[in-house]
């Protein structure tokens, strides 16, 4: 008996409330190891590649260089240089700080897109459900790729920022529906009724009531789309639809492979960068998983 | 293949990676000193091409001629590869055709009837003879009497007659119909159907044609006289719209050259089997099976045999196969150039002449030859080719050993002459640029094509020489039929388009005026002047009969066009390809006198590389 309320206080009543939904996320993280090494390399990889292309100088490191071209690897060429004579690690850096930058922006605007038209068809439904929903399939049988294609070749030049809205524009449409079937689960809860009989607003019970009890399922869907988004960039670049090669893009590199003689004789161009892609992808993925797990009680490790 | 003819067709080069290309300048520094064109003589040793120094080529060391080592047997069998990534058209028959895929599966079946010699110059070697009026404007053919086509038909003065008539007719949708048909007698009057016959075309007897010009020019002799016949007995009762697709021309062809067809499949392969019947003598190879490799596992598929020779060879993937020890390398400097063009005017649609433009951004001698002198086209040859290609100096190529003046060094690399040409125009330093002489900001849009490994580095290169000298330099990349499209190629220019990097293959007559002369759709600078029209009228008069006369005039004409700067040569280019050790009396380049029935193999099987 004794023993037992011990027990029970170790585990139970120490911690003074129930656990937040991100000490939930943070413990779940934390349980895995996998996901834990994986988000300690993305922290890195993040900083690094933000603060070291602080320094780099782009317009240099895009110079052709015609005494320079294909050198292996040295100590003033870290990672060897391209067919132009330009510096593979420069390259790798930027372009990997460009594909990141895409990824982040694509996936936070279509995030914000996708929860407000979510949050807003599911809450209110009927009509509003209706019309929101017929634009979203409307926008869903489009041949997204296509489009994306077509439009980088008819805008001449083309940045960060354009290229994000650009992917944008096709892109929020499958977290907008999640949001929505989500909300329509959520409205018919008693908290919400409740609410609304003590007179709050829509927004109000959308934004601070409804929208954080969704936050945990936003926070994994938007993890594993930026991923998604990641690859998206560095494939439009590697077909050549996407940052024209005075950009560095991870795509561009990799693409560079496409040469039968560099892949076999120059693993300097392409490998770091399709490495590089490689772990970004299965790292972002390993917090995702564990985030995803988090968010169900009957999966969770922790 | 090396000989197919395109007769003073003057196409657009494809700067594809399927073209490959190389050669290199003899001694560096000297940019006179070219190599006097291919040559006879042997590799200096059995398929070792050694860089001279650090990765460094020369055309020099390539023979054109495959060295032979042991005996043939008899019989055998080889696959030809035409490296492409598309299939080819299959339009089958030259009097048709114009695509070069399709010229290397011709190459195989049919032949001209007047064979050349390597100044491209028609001679009696061939499956015809001819002999020329006192006037030079009649021509009498004698076709020899073993000359038959793989049906066992002879081939005959009348077949050559109705080649011209089908030609000429207003029917044909073919490519050939052109100014080299205009200039025979009567055929204006056969075309707008006055006459039924062509007056100046008369079959003489079975095997003899006599064919009468208006105009006499030393052209005539270099490719404007056309030698390929179509079998009447086969096209004859077929309208002449329906031609080019019937199964004549898409799925039997019909020649008269070493081998027959014997099976196709569309685009992707053919079979042929000798044509033991062959005019010249009975072939030594019994098959001949061609295919089309992509570019990127043509160096598997030689590797292991599994191609015996190849139409051509990407140059990036040479330096790193170069000691590939299966195969030898053929070398011959190729009919092509690659230059830098300025837009100086517009196209007259109506009159069909370039309209030049006083006005134009590019107007300024003195801007176009800074623009030259800012480039180092010697390293570029070096760096990016590995020396297979190398500084270009006149508009001449050495293609033409002839007429290519090589005492011309062109202008040479030198920036600071550069600026000092710059500085004495008036174009001022306004910060990091130049500013036009009357003070306006001065911002050059610069055009090249994409496609092929090197385009981009090579035209941001440029970009980067001319920033150095103080020129505000735009670059864009498009792609090839773009690319065309916006410097005019259907007459349209885009104005926005200052400068361009464009190559040309060049006829195999050396008179210019298909891409320089004042009516010429192909002159995309839009350039024209009195003197440049005098010089190249004077190139094809008769007096140009006498070929040293010729040469001195279009010395001039390479002299002037290098002081008058409409555009200039950046690169000249050579071709290499890789030949299986088995294969004897192989050539490539034109007037070898080594012909593809002559082709033999030592073995069975293809040598694998070790």
């Amino acid at each position: 008996m004794d023993k037992a309320s011990r027990l029970v206080e170790d585990e139970v009543y120490e911690p003074s409330a129930s656990p937040s939904s991100w000490q939930i996320l943070w413990r779940e993280i934390k349980r895995d190891k996998l996901a834990l090494a994986s988000l300690i390399f993305l922290g890195i990889v993040v900083a690094a590649v933000y603060g070291v292309s602080l320094i780099l100088d782009q317009k240099q490191i895009v110079t052709v260089d015609l005494f320079a071209l294909y050198q292996p690897p040295s100590s003033k060429f870290w990672l060897g240089t391209d067919y132009g004579g330009r510096d593979v690690f420069g390259q790798l850096i930027i372009g990997t700080r460009n594909s990141l930058s895409i990824g982040i922006i694509v996936t936070v605007l279509t995030g914000v897109i996708g929860i407000l038209a979510g949050l807003i068809s599911g809450y209110f439904g009927g009509t509003v459900d209706n019309v929101a929903m017929r634009v979203v399939d409307f926008f869903m049988i489009l041949p997204t790729l296509m489009i994306v294609i077509a439009f980088v070749a008819a805008v001449p030049k083309y940045s960060v920022v354009s290229f994000s809205l650009i992917m944008t524009a096709f892109l929020w449409m499958g977290i907008a529906r999640l949001i929505r079937s989500k909300t329509l689960q959520e409205r018919e809860l008693e908290y919400v009724k409740a609410s609304r009989t003590l007179g709050s607003s829509h927004l109000k019970i959308m934004f601070t009531q409804v929208l954080p009890n969704l936050s945990s399922i936003i926070i994994v869907t938007m993890t594993l789309n930026l991923a998604a988004n990641i690859g998206l960039e560095s494939g439009l670049s590697f077909l050549g639809f996407g940052f024209p090669e005075s950009t560095p893009s991870l795509g561009t590199l990799v693409s560079y492979a496409r040469n039968p003689q560099t892949l076999e004789f120059r693993w300097w161009i392409w490998l770091p960068a399709s490495l590089l892609i490689l772990v970004l992808m299965l790292s972002i993925n390993n917090v995702g998983q564990a985030l995803k797990r988090a968010t169900d009680a009957r999966q969770r490790r922790g | 293949m090396g000989r197919k003819l395109t007769p003073r067709m003057l196409l657009p080069l494809l700067l594809t990676f399927m073209i490959v290309l190389s050669a290199c300048t003899s001694g560096k520094g000297n940019e006179g000193a070219q190599p006097p064109g291919p040559t006879n003589t042997q590799n200096q040793t059995e398929g070792e091409n050694k860089p001279k120094e650090e990765g460094l080529y020369s055309i020099e060391d390539f023979s054109n001629v495959k060295t032979n080592e042991g005996e043939p047997i008899k019989g055998g069998s080889i696959t030809y590869g035409l490296v492409s990534d598309t299939p080819f058209e299959g339009i089958l028959n030259y009097n048709f055709s114009s695509g070069a895929p399709d010229a290397a599966v011709l190459g195989w079946f049919d032949e001209s009837l007047l064979a050349w010699d390597k100044n491209y110059v028609f001679t009696n070697d061939g499956a015809a003879t001819y002999e020329v009026s006192e006037d030079g404007r009649t021509f009498t053919f004698t076709i020899r009497d073993n000359v038959n086509w793989h049906d066992g038909k002879p081939v005959t003065a009348e077949d050559w007659e109705f080649a011209h008539e089908v030609i000429t007719h207003k029917d044909y949708d073919g490519p050939r119909y052109g100014s080299d048909f205009t200039n025979i007698e009567g055929v204006l009057e056969y075309r707008e159907g006055k006459a039924d016959k062509i007056s100046g075309i008369k079959v003489l007897s079975d095997k003899k044609l006599q064919i009468t010009y208006i105009k006499s020019t030393p052209s005539l002799l270099t490719g404007s006289i056309w030698t390929y016949p179509l079998a009447k007995h086969i096209f004859g009762d077929m309208e002449i719209a329906k031609m080019s697709s019937s199964s004549a021309v898409r799925e039997k062809p019909i020649g008269f050259g070493p081998f027959k067809v014997e099976s196709i499949v569309p685009g992707e392969s053919v079979v042929y089997t000798k044509n033991a019947d062959y005019w010249r003598g009975e072939p030594n190879l019994d098959k001949v099976v061609l295919k089309v490799i992509n570019p990127t596992t043509v160096v598997q598929q030689l590797k292991s045999g599994g191609v015996d020779l190849v139409d051509s060879f990407p140059i990036d993937q040479f330096p790193d196969n170069a000691n590939m020890s299966n195969v030898e390398y053929l070398g011959v400097i190729d009919r092509a150039y690659t230059y830098i063009g300025f837009k100086l005017g517009k196209w007259d649609e109506e009159n069909k002449v370039v309209a030049p433009d006083p006005n134009a951004k590019m107007a300024d001698v003195n801007l176009r030859r800074a623009m030259w002198h800012a480039v180092d086209n010697d390293q570029v040859g070096k760096r990016f080719y590995h020396g297979l290609r190398w500084n270009a100096t006149t508009l001449i190529p050495p293609s033409h050993p002839e007429f290519h003046d090589a005492s011309n060094p062109g202008i040479a690399y030198d920036v600071e002459k550069a600026n000092q040409i710059l500085d004495e125009a008036g174009y001022k330093k306004n910060g990091e640029f130049r500013t036009k002489p009357d003070g306006s900001e001065l911002v050059i849009n610069f055009l090249s094509m994409t496609g092929g490994d090197i385009a981009e580095p090579l035209a941001r290169y440029y970009v980067q020489s001319w920033n150095a000298i103080g020129l505000n330099v735009n670059l864009e990349l498009v792609e090839f039929n773009t690319f065309y499209d916006r410097i005019g190629n259907n007459g349209k220019d885009d104005p926005n388009v200052d400068v361009y990097q464009g190559a040309w293959t060049v006829g195999i007559d050396v008179d210019p005026a298909g891409l320089y002369g004042r009516d010429a759709l192909y002159n995309f600078s839009r350039y024209a002047s009195e003197e440049n029209d005098r010089l190249l009228a004077e190139g094809v008069s008769e007096k140009a009969f006498d070929v040293a006369t010729r040469k001195a005039i279009y010395k001039e004409w390479q002299q002037f066009m290098i002081e008058e700067v409409p555009v200039f040569p950046t690169l000249y280019r050579s071709e290499i390809v890789p030949v299986n050790k088995r294969i004897l009396n192989y050539a490539i380049g034109d007037g070898t006198g080594i012909y593809l029935y002559e082709l033999a193999v030592t073995q069975d099987k293809p040598f694998v590389a070790e």
